[in-house]
């Protein structure tokens, strides 16, 4: 392997697409591309659900780097639900799992046929996402330079028996946190495949007003806000409900919530005077807005990583999570950064304390600044790679 | 019976069934047992190229062990031949070499179907033969307690995507030879996977009659012994072209080379080669010890276990160099030669004047690495790898 090591990306959509995962490889790519001969093998997908071929077959160019698109030959195919539900019963036949990771998509056969004949020019392959038929069927091709980057949670399809080849099978992991490896080593007995946790970094401007923020949208009250999708599977519903039933008590300080993001909410947002709703923000607006926060709200529970947070205490701030999330319960403990709420009335309590002590909460953000310059930075992240990569080549030498 | 739960997955499995994997899967079988519970998943199949049903499907028992055997829906694809031409010499699609195992079959969907919803009963589950659909279908359901029995030789499969990943996956891999494990190794990079070296290991040999094995086929004076299959597959053709060649320089003179296993090519008719079709196990024990010289001219053997069979009548074996395994194995045990193309006779000449002293060698070889005692030890170290 020379200096700048071949570098061969894989996921199943790349480009200006929203998503976690897709977020996070291509912002890799762009920190690896000084130290790397980077390429993109994706497919000509943009929406992730029905993978319907938007972009053209062929090579494109994203940032600067080569980005081979391969055709979607089916996308989510229309009976997904029912072939999910078969291969999530307790019992199941075997043809049900396969079955389900094609019906899910997007089935691009000439990305395996790529994988096939150009895998061994790589010295490494990072496969992003283990749930999608690009790293199912992929990653098996090329084993001994594989890096899985799972973006795991605890979910059914977790346990399905196809996805056991794929957690055995990868020279090496990169977690997005070490809660995510003990998941997958609780799952699937895999100690021995090493690994690393790494994750994603994180850049925070040094410049965060907010005072400019409470101005900008009329704040006078403290607030918490929330940073994402409106959405219930983000944990909103439980949200509203804890925050409403606080507020309504008759001795309770008066505070505002904040919702903020791209998109329409997808479920009802309770029509009150104590939540405000005030859409997509700015990089710099959200900056502010998380400088002038007692706290960012994170209610999900099924997050393998959760980019907010990171950016909150990156910012100094805390985070409210929920005591059942597994991963930002954990995550909040460990950088002492959190409280984790299990009831309304817990959420009442955090939330009276954070606003009747700030200096708890400036407390509780500068460690979790301290926990992002550890992890979550991307000097931290890009040397971890370097050294995941030249392992990798040293044990295929 | 205590110890592990253990299950053997193999693609043939029966008293009738002709195979050096099947026989080392028998073999393997048999000696777990003395410890552990041992069960065998199979197939119906008897025959290796159609896998004709032969077998009732359901459980069958031998050597007092539970054999399940799975019903073969589609034997070997009546064109592989033509469909392996295309895989190995043309170009091709990553589908077609993914089709490869489903086309040489035997497919055995319940076989897949039991290991998915049963695997977890076993603490421990062998697969036999990488190639086969079986093992390359059915260890990626399991990994997580699968021990690969690959018993691989370099051929062009083992390049194709059904294999790729399967030689990274299981929890331990046995290997029959250090030279398997070393070929593996440098196409796989899979040192990461605990492995185990585990040989062969033979009873006391069964006694030798000498005399009524010479009065019987009419065989006087010395004689090289090949015993097997006689086709050009075993590089028989081979032989006896080196051998007429010795023999009309005036080599190894009243010398006979007697060829005992079912014959699958043309013999020249000549008084000094005889063909003797496939011979009784009494046969096989007198025509071994009163060889001059066992000769193993296969270039793909991938364990030779006639070698170690030869070496316990004190008779040493002359093998082709080509043949990483079996020339390593003769080295390692000190008890023969190894030739290379036109050098068959010389090495005869040579190993016929040391005859007694590389066999001895061989004799105490074998005493010593293929006893139950040595044999167990490795067994149980592979299977401690690989229990979760």
């Amino acid at each position: 392997m020379s200096d700048r090591p071949g570098v061969l990306v894989v996921v199943q959509r790349y480009g200006d697409v929203s998503g976690g995962a897709e977020a996070h490889a291509r912002e890799l790519v762009a920190h690896l591309r000084p130290h790397a001969d980077l390429a993109v093998a994706t497919t000509t997908a943009a929406d992730y659900w029905t993978w319907a071929n938007k972009y053209t077959a062929g090579i494109d160019e994203v940032d600067g780097v080569p980005v081979h698109r391969f055709p979607v030959e089916a996308g989510r195919s229309r009976d997904f639900r029912l072939r999910e539900h078969r291969a999530f019963a307790k019992v199941h036949p075997l043809e049900a799992e396969d079955a389900f990771v094609r019906a899910q998509g997007p089935v691009a056969p000439e990305l395996l046929e790529h994988l096939r004949r150009y895998g061994r020019d790589f010295d490494a392959i990072l496969f992003f996402t283990y749930i999608y038929y690009p790293t199912v069927y992929g990653l098996p091709l090329v084993p001994e330079r594989a890096v899985l980057v799972p973006t795991a949670h605890d979910e059914p399809a977790l346990r399905l028996s196809v996805y056991k080849r794929l957690f055995h099978a990868p020279r090496a992991f990169a977690f997005n946190s070490v809660e995510e490896r003990r998941l997958v080593h609780r799952t699937f007995g895999n100690e021995r495949i090493g690994g690393e946790v790494v994750g994603v970094g994180v850049d925070v401007p040094g410049d965060r007003d907010g005072a400019r923020f409470r101005a900008r949208f009329g704040l006078e009250r403290p607030y918490l806000l929330y940073l994402g999708r409106i959405v219930e599977s983000k944990g909103c519903g439980t949200l509203f409900d804890h925050f409403l039933r606080w507020q309504s008590d008759p001795r309770a300080t008066p505070v505002t919530l904040v919702l903020a993001g791209r998109g329409d909410p997808e479920m009802p947002v309770p029509s009150d005077p104590r939540i405000r709703h005030i859409g997509a923000l700015s990089d710099q607006q959200k900056f502010d807005g998380l400088a002038g926060a007692a706290a960012l709200v994170m209610p999900s529970l099924l997050e393998s990583l959760s980019m907010v947070t990171l950016e909150a205490w990156a910012a100094g701030r805390p985070v409210i999570v929920d005591g059942r999330s597994p991963v930002l319960a954990s995550m909040a403990a460990r950088a002492g950064a959190g409280l984790a709420f299990r009831s309304w009335m817990e959420f009442a309590e955090i939330g009276e304390l954070l606003v009747a002590e700030p200096g708890l909460g400036d407390r509780l953000g500068r460690a979790g600044q301290r926990f992002v310059e550890r992890t979550y930075t991307w000097p931290v992240v890009v040397e971890k790679y370097r050294d995941l990569f030249a392992e990798v080549a040293a044990r295929n030498s | 019976m205590t110890g592990r739960r253990i299950l053997l997955v193999v693609q043939r499995y029966g008293a009738e069934v002709v195979g050096g994997s099947e026989q080392h899967a028998r073999l393997v079988a048999q000696r777990l047992a003395q410890r552990h519970t041992v069960e065998i998943a199979t197939t119906t199949a008897l025959d290796y190229w159609t896998w004709a049903p032969y077998y009732r499907a359901g459980n069958d028992f031998l050597d007092g062990l539970l054999v399940r055997r799975f019903a073969v829906t589609a034997g070997r694809d009546p064109e592989f031949k033509a469909f392996e031409h295309r895989v190995l010499e043309e170009d091709h699609h990553v589908r077609d070499e993914l089709a490869w195992p489903a086309h040489q079959g035997p497919v055995a969907p319940e076989l897949l179907e039991f290991l998915h919803q049963h695997g977890g009963e076993y603490d421990a589950i062998l697969f036999y033969t990488y190639i086969y659909a079986p093992t390359a279908l059915g260890l990626p359901i399991v990994p997580e307690r699968a021990a690969l029995i690959s018993t691989a030789h370099d051929e062009y499969p083992l390049r194709l995507a059904p294999y790729r990943a399967l030689f990274h996956l299981p929890r331990a891999i046995g290997y029959l030879t250090p030279e398997e494990r070393a070929m593996v190794h440098e196409r796989f990079h899979n040192e990461q996977v605990p492995d185990e070296v585990l040989g062969y290991a033979l009873g006391d040999a069964p006694p030798a009659d000498v005399a009524a094995f010479r009065a019987a086929h009419g065989i006087a004076g010395p004689y090289v012994l090949y015993l097997g299959q006689v086709s050009e597959g075993k590089g028989c053709d081979e032989l006896l072209a080196e051998w007429i060649a010795h023999r009309d320089r005036g080599g190894s003179p009243d010398t006979t080379l007697v060829l005992a296993g079912t014959v699958r090519m043309a013999i020249p008719d000549r008084p000094d080669v005889r063909a003797l079709g496939r011979v009784s196990e009494e046969d096989k024990a007198g025509a071994l010890a009163g060889a001059q010289v066992l000769v193993q001219p296969s270039r793909l053997e991938s364990l030779g276990i006639v070698l170690f069979e030869a070496w316990q009548y004190g008779t040493p074996v002359l093998v082709h160099r080509a043949n990483l395994v079996t020339s390593g194995q003769t080295e390692r045990a000190h008890a023969g030669r190894s030739y290379a193309d036109n050098g068959f006779g010389a090495a005869l000449e040579a190993l016929t004047s040391e005859r007694d002293a590389r066999g001895a060698d061989g004799q105490e070889y074998v005493a010593r690495e293929c006893s139950y005692a040595a044999f167990d030890e490795r067994l149980e170290r592979l299977v401690e790898a690989t229990a979760p």
